[in-house]
């Protein structure tokens, strides 16, 4: 369907207008939360992120498990196991 | 553009190429004070028969020049040269006003004449002279540029003058504040919830429209959208938003392809559709839109790119249990800070030191709306710790020829010591075994806890579900 | 019969919908409540400030908006009805006919009793509009200023008076054969074990205000429901009237001075309730004067201390009754009086807020609360007490959450009383899914903070669990591992009322 309609759509790219100076004073209004204006229109697939991060779904570099196996020389699992030698104590006796 | 022969040309030659964004030019009001003042002292309102009203005489001045264009023998008829005539009325006068408003400069905040609400109320009426130009007066498609225009200076206007009311509160305001049910909040937004009326029958516009697609006002139902999703986004008003989702669902049948559409509304509709679900906490069809508004994006917008991550990393850390590694936001000095460390945190399962992250980083993550996400990462560093108790348990001495298991059965006070030393609190073993059974009942681990011995029994399969023991 | 309130009477047989809870109920009710749409709707409105439409604007409440589309037949017919010919009364325009339709049919929404309520036998509006006039004419001989029940008294509605104390005080039933000895056995379970409560292991002030709490009485009482805003004034009336009393009546037209009391009148009246409540504990009458004297400062444009004063006095005495409803309208001026600057208790209430939120599971509005504290704020009491709550909520431990119900101030646990049960049944689903085989019906009674075995018995039988309870050598076993998804689906029923995504 895409094929058929986008030689039709009256859209084309353009550049929309750069915001005006004297709008400003809004950013004031916490304008620095919103999404911006694209400088362009439109862009090729080459363009995206997809394309330059690797492909979208395929994302290993970008994302990582939440659980680490590097324990041996950290500090907090040696008091770890400080601490659980004192429980293991406490109930021996 | 002045009014004269160059801007009558102008139009025409839109008109005859079908380019919308020319057309749209000649109603941009994003012009310095100069300039607005030229285009509007070019009409001299005075001029003409002296028994016509001042608006007769402007309005004549452009009737004349319009019907002046030889597109008249190509199919531009007696309506919509009415049309177009009310609609740069309208425009011509704005210029007026927005040229005033314009010339006073940031530096007269004590506006006596609150000029921008006149600038945002005159251009509301260039808006509906637009709308009606599409519902009465024939207008076509491809005109549509002009629309958003039209509706991305409403929005910015209307800001515009709630700013300039809030600078200069007047008695009519606290007349207000009479009922019974007065809310100041109400008031901060009046001209962009009034702003959102109207982009509403804008977006109507465009969705009613029964042309074929070729030339349907369809097309501009993104940008429209887009427009109302900021508006509302601003007004605090997630709910409104949904409307609109709603009612675009409900006439998706004969729509355009969403792919179709130029990739920056694709994005924006995306991104907001994605925070949209965030908000309802709706994780996994967040993530589907807030990654499909990633992929897309323009590799160099770096603003937006990051925008999208603020919601996404909340998001997958509760729907995949994944943390964003230094690779991804090494282009995003800011969301380092604000991510990192908690992401260190959870990883490490130091419950205390995520605490203070948290707590660190709160008025950030609160002002972001995704402080409540990410405080239920202390259940992946709860998971965390506990695992690591389970690991630090070591493995029970195996039978002959038998792969060595872990030991399974862990007392509870272990896990209290662990807690304990990971929160830097003392808690009672009720307290403990509630979070234990938290973590069971969530799937992060898998077994039971005896109360009569004081032990978690954990699964000889699978203790804690995708961590690899 | 002309009902001597507003509110239409409810069908006979039928309970208007519960707005409040006990401490554990069998299904713990959602009450629907009219938080304000912070503006109109986009389509055709007027912008106007002046005639706000209560709506349902919760996060999930577009179903229960008064789009016509979701009414029942009998309402629809009730309006048709209302503008027969035959039915028509000359004195009265269309337009009040229609704001007075949108009233009755706005409150029926949002009390949640519209399919509860008997259409066919409602009064019309005109009827109903006939006889505020007829009250109005009547209200300019002024009522007894002291002592003595005003006139009203024998027009209040008798059951909303009732307190049975007598019911509500006895034990739950106990199912024949479920070992009805247990009974005897329950022996009130000092929680002394738990560390942190800064209450010596005093039972009796535990036990005082549950007990209190628990005499509340169930249904009966109806709030009034909000009136629409009177209509501008010029300028601010400056009110002569010195009775004490005033009854409640809706304004379509601007008072006259004679009819509105100023101030210093008003300080009296404020003494006055005050020791009636104390004494009488009539909540509708109580309710019915403080919306008269709310109304006698709006139109007299008082907004001051005093104004915060009354406010407050109303929205706890609301809280008391759980009237959420007339709570929330006294919330929402309050927060604007207190935006004005005016001295008050803006961290007490500001408590409130954040619980309430937390009840109607109000994400938007839980992040502005949010978003609006100072640190110093978060420092509060009251404040701190609300947002541990909502963490321990947040990530599901039940235990600290029960601890901290216990330790509610000021009105809070009023409040808390609207989530609790259906937090139980979080709690309760926790517990089965990661306890085998079992665990003593003591633990859970102590953990889910029932008061007794017993309570924490009939909640489980309540929801289906008679099963799951056994004797086992003297001691009542609640067997967790045979529990299955007893009570999953009743948890999700009651959190799917607030549309939380069973967050527990």
């Amino acid at each position: 369907m895409a094929s058929t309609t986008t030689s039709q759509k009256p859209i084309t790219t353009s550049d929309s207008k750069p915001e005006d100076p004297q709008q400003k004073p809004t950013a004031a209004l916490e304008e620095d939360d919103e999404f911006e204006d694209f400088p362009v229109d439109d862009w090729e697939a080459e363009e995206t992120e997809a394309a330059a991060g690797g492909t979208g779904t395929n994302t290993q570099h970008l994302w990582e498990e939440s659980w680490d196996d590097d324990d041996t020389s950290d500090d907090f699992s040696n008091q770890l196991k400080e601490e659980l030698k004192k429980v293991e104590a406490a109930r021996k006796r | 553009m002045e009014f004269g022969n160059h801007l009558y040309r102008e139009f025409e030659e839109a008109w005859e190429a079908n380019n919308g964004y020319r057309l749209a030019a000649t109603i941009n009001p994003d012009l310095s004070a100069a300039q607005l003042g030229k285009i509007h002292q070019s009409i001299d309102p005075d001029s003409g028969n002296w028994k016509a009203s001042q608006e007769d005489n402007v309005k004549g001045s452009i009737k004349r020049g319009l019907q002046s264009t030889s597109i008249r023998t190509r199919g531009f008829d007696n309506d919509e040269i009415k049309g177009w005539t009310d609609v740069y009325f309208a425009y011509w006068t704005v210029t007026g006003t927005l040229a005033r408003a314009r010339a006073q400069g940031p530096s007269s905040q004590v506006s006596l004449q609150l000029l921008w609400t006149e600038v945002f109320e005159q251009w509301k009426k260039f808006v509906n002279a637009l709308v009606q130009g599409y519902n009465n007066y024939g207008f076509e498609a491809w005109t549509i540029p002009c629309l958003y225009v039209a509706g991305k200076y409403l929005r910015l206007f209307a800001m515009q003058a709630d700013d300039e009311r809030s600078k200069n509160p007047s008695e009519n305001d606290s007349a207000n504040a009479f009922q019974d049910d007065f809310d100041p909040e109400t008031d901060k937004h009046q001209k962009l919830e009034d702003c959102a009326r109207v982009l509403n029958r804008v977006f109507s516009v465009c969705l009613n429209d029964r042309a074929p697609l070729e030339e349907s006002r369809k097309w501009g139902i993104y940008f429209i959208i887009n427009l109302l999703f900021k508006t509302y986004f601003k007004l605090n008003s997630p709910s409104l938003s949904k409307n609109v989702l709603r009612i675009l669902t409900a006439g998706r049948g004969d729509m355009p392809d969403f792919y179709s559409f130029p990739r920056s509304q694709q994005v924006t509709f995306k991104y907001h559709e994605g925070v949209l679900n965030f908000l309802e906490e709706n994780y996994a069809e967040a993530e589907k839109h807030l990654t499909e508004a990633w992929g897309l994006c323009h590799k160099d917008a770096i603003r937006n790119k990051e925008l999208i991550l603020t919601y996404l990393v909340p998001c997958r850390l509760i729907t995949t249990h994944t943390l964003p590694t230094e690779k991804l936001l090494e282009p995003y000095p800011r969301l380092q800070r604000l991510f990192l460390p908690l992401c260190r945190c959870i990883k490490k399962g130091e419950l205390h030191a995520f605490d203070l992250a948290l707590q660190e980083g709160e008025d950030e993550f609160v002002k972001r709306r995704i402080y409540l996400t990410l405080e239920r990462g202390r259940d992946i560093a709860l998971r965390n710790l506990l695992r690591k108790v389970f690991i630090a348990g070591g493995f029970m001495p195996a039978a002959e020829g038998e792969k060595p298991v872990r030991r399974t059965r862990i007392p509870v006070a272990e896990f209290a010591a662990a807690i304990s030393l990971g929160s830097q609190e003392r808690l009672d073993n009720d307290e403990v075994e509630c979070l234990l059974a938290n973590m069971i009942y969530k799937g992060l681990m898998k077994g039971y806890i005896s109360r009569e011995q004081g032990k978690v029994v954990l699964s000889k399969s699978g203790a804690f579900p995708g961590t690899g023991v | 019969m002309m009902p001597t309130w507003p509110a239409a009477p409810p069908a006979p047989g039928v309970t208007p919908s519960n707005t409040y809870t006990t401490t554990y109920s069998a299904a713990p009710a959602f009450t629907p409540v009219p938080v304000r749409q912070s503006f109109a709707q986009p389509y055709g409105n007027p912008t106007s400030s002046r005639s706000p439409t209560t709506t349902n604007h919760s996060d999930q409440a577009d179903d229960q908006s008064k789009k016509k589309i979701d009414w029942p037949e009998s309402v629809r017919q009730y309006v048709q009805r209302s503008f027969l010919p035959a039915n028509l009364e000359p004195t009265i325009s269309r337009p009040e006919m229609e704001a007075k339709l949108k009233e009755t049919i706005t409150h029926a929404t949002e009390r949640g009793i519209m399919f509860a309520l008997d259409w066919d036998t409602m009064p019309l509006p005109q009827e109903l509009i006939l006889e505020d006039r007829a009250r109005m004419a009547a209200v300019s001989i002024s009522l007894p200023s002291h002592g003595g029940s005003p006139n009203s008294a024998s027009k209040k509605r008798k059951s909303g008076d009732l307190t049975d104390r007598a019911k509500l005080a006895s034990p739950p039933p106990w199912r024949a054969g479920q070992g009805a000895r247990l009974e005897d056995r329950v022996t009130y379970t000092n929680k002394d074990k738990r560390p942190t409560v800064d209450e010596p292991a005093d039972n009796t002030s535990k036990l005082n205000k549950y007990e209190k709490r628990q005499k509340r009485f169930n249904g009966g009482y109806t709030s009034t429901y909000r009136s629409p805003s009177p209509p501008p004034c010029d300028g601010p009336v400056v009110g002569t009237c010195q009775d004490l009393e005033k009854r409640y009546l809706r304004l379509t037209a601007p008072p006259k001075a004679s009819a509105v009391r100023p101030p210093s009148v008003l300080r009296q009246t404020l003494e006055l309730l005050k020791k009636k409540w104390k004494k009488d504990q009539n909540y509708s009458y109580i309710c019915d004067q403080f919306k008269s004297m709310r109304q006698d400062l709006t139109v007299q444009r008082v907004r001051d201390e005093f104004t915060v004063e009354v406010y407050e006095i109303h929205a706890r005495i609301a809280l008391e009754k759980g009237d959420l409803g007339e709570y929330n309208q006294c919330q929402t001026q309050l927060k604007a009086l207190y935006k004005l600057g005016l001295k008050g208790k803006p961290n007490e209430f500001k408590a409130y807020r954040i619980l309430y939120f937390i009840h109607t599971a109000n994400r938007t509005e839980l992040n502005n609360a949010l978003a609006d504290l100072t640190a110093a704020e978060k420092k509060d009491e009251a404040i701190k007490h609300a947002l541990d709550v909502r963490s321990a909520l947040a990530l599901g431990n039940y235990h600290r959450f029960f601890q901290l119900y216990n330790e509610t101030p000021n009105m809070g646990a009023y409040l808390m009383d609207m989530f609790v049960g259906r937090e139980r049944l979080a709690a309760l689903c926790n517990v089965c899914k990661a306890y085998k085989p079992d665990v003593p019906l003591r633990f859970v009674t102590e953990e889910l903070y029932f008061e007794t075995d017993i309570e924490a018995a009939q909640f489980i039988i309540d929801h289906n669990g008679q099963e799951l309870l056994q004797e086992k050598e003297g001691t009542i076993m609640f067997l967790t591992g045979k529990a299955g998804q007893t009570f999953e689906s009743a948890k999700k029923q009651a959190f799917s009322r607030v549309d939380i995504k069973g967050q527990i």
